[in-house]
């Protein structure tokens, strides 16, 4: 089978209208030009949708979805003073991770990576 | 408003695995995606050519697995229908046949996790002309 990319990632929503203005204003993503309910990051599409008008059930994204940002302590500042919920934030050793909720519950972790990558034979 | 935390791009998309030997096998055999090679031990990812698929295993993180909601990754492939022939021959269940939106088409189905996958292809130009 050829995959070729990954279109787009669904994320569930009650209000797609709300949504979109949290991951317009809050994260900083443009709306798409071409369709409503869709903001675009620079690699990949993120669709909102609201399952329970398709008569299936709501479920959030409890995994994440990891968005780069430059400063991840600045970031989880900004996403905390506008209304967003602060889960937790984490060094990893390689990386940091902020995690927060967006006004659905689906969790968005809020990523930087600071070491460089190495392949497994060279660590 | 300005650009908000001025997010950058995506990362990756954390994908829950209860297996993960099992989540690896269905994205490398199955999908056939590319491991990426600076994979560890710890931390899996799998390529898709724009974004990357992390394999991540919570329950040992202590946090209880919540497998993705339907369709929750929209696959592009060339051919929606053989696309899905294909994964039926692997033994791949979908949710429904192949639905025709008036400008994709696509098919839903699980991966071994259980994690909601969307085969998908638009065929339409957009509004102004240009191709997906």
């Amino acid at each position: 089978m050829q995959v070729e990319q990954v279109d787009f990632v669904s994320v569930p929503t009650r209000d797609v209208a709300r949504a979109v203005a949290f991951y317009r204003d809050v994260l900083g993503l443009p709306e798409s030009e071409y369709l409503d309910g869709e903001v675009e990051t620079p690699n990949v599409t993120l669709s909102f949708w609201n399952p329970e008008r398709d008569g299936e059930p709501f479920v959030p994204i409890q995994s994440g979805i990891a968005l780069r940002v430059s400063d991840v302590p600045a970031a989880i500042d900004e996403a905390r003073a506008a209304g967003a919920e602060v889960v937790g934030i984490e060094d990893t050793g390689v990386c940091h991770m902020g995690f927060v909720k967006d006004r659905d519950g689906n969790v968005l972790i809020l990523h930087r990576r600071y070491a460089a990558r190495r392949r497994r034979a060279e660590s | 408003m300005g650009n908000g935390i001025g997010a950058e791009r995506v990362d990756f998309v954390a994908v829950p695995t209860e297996d993960r030997d099992r989540a690896e096998k269905f994205y490398a055999e199955t999908l056939g995606l590319q491991k990426n090679p600076l994979s560890t031990d710890t931390w899996v990812e799998f390529e898709t050519g724009n974004v990357t698929l992390a394999l991540v295993e919570p329950e040992k993180l202590g946090i209880p697995f919540a497998a993705l909601p339907f369709g929750a990754i929209a696959i592009r492939v060339p051919d929606v229908g053989e696309a899905r022939a294909k994964l039926e021959e692997a033994g791949i269940e979908f949710e429904g046949g192949v639905w025709d939106s008036g400008v994709c088409n696509g098919a839903a189905f699980t991966d071994s996790e259980g994690n909601g996958l969307l085969l998908h292809h638009r065929y339409a130009p957009y509004a102004d002309g240009s191709q997906p």
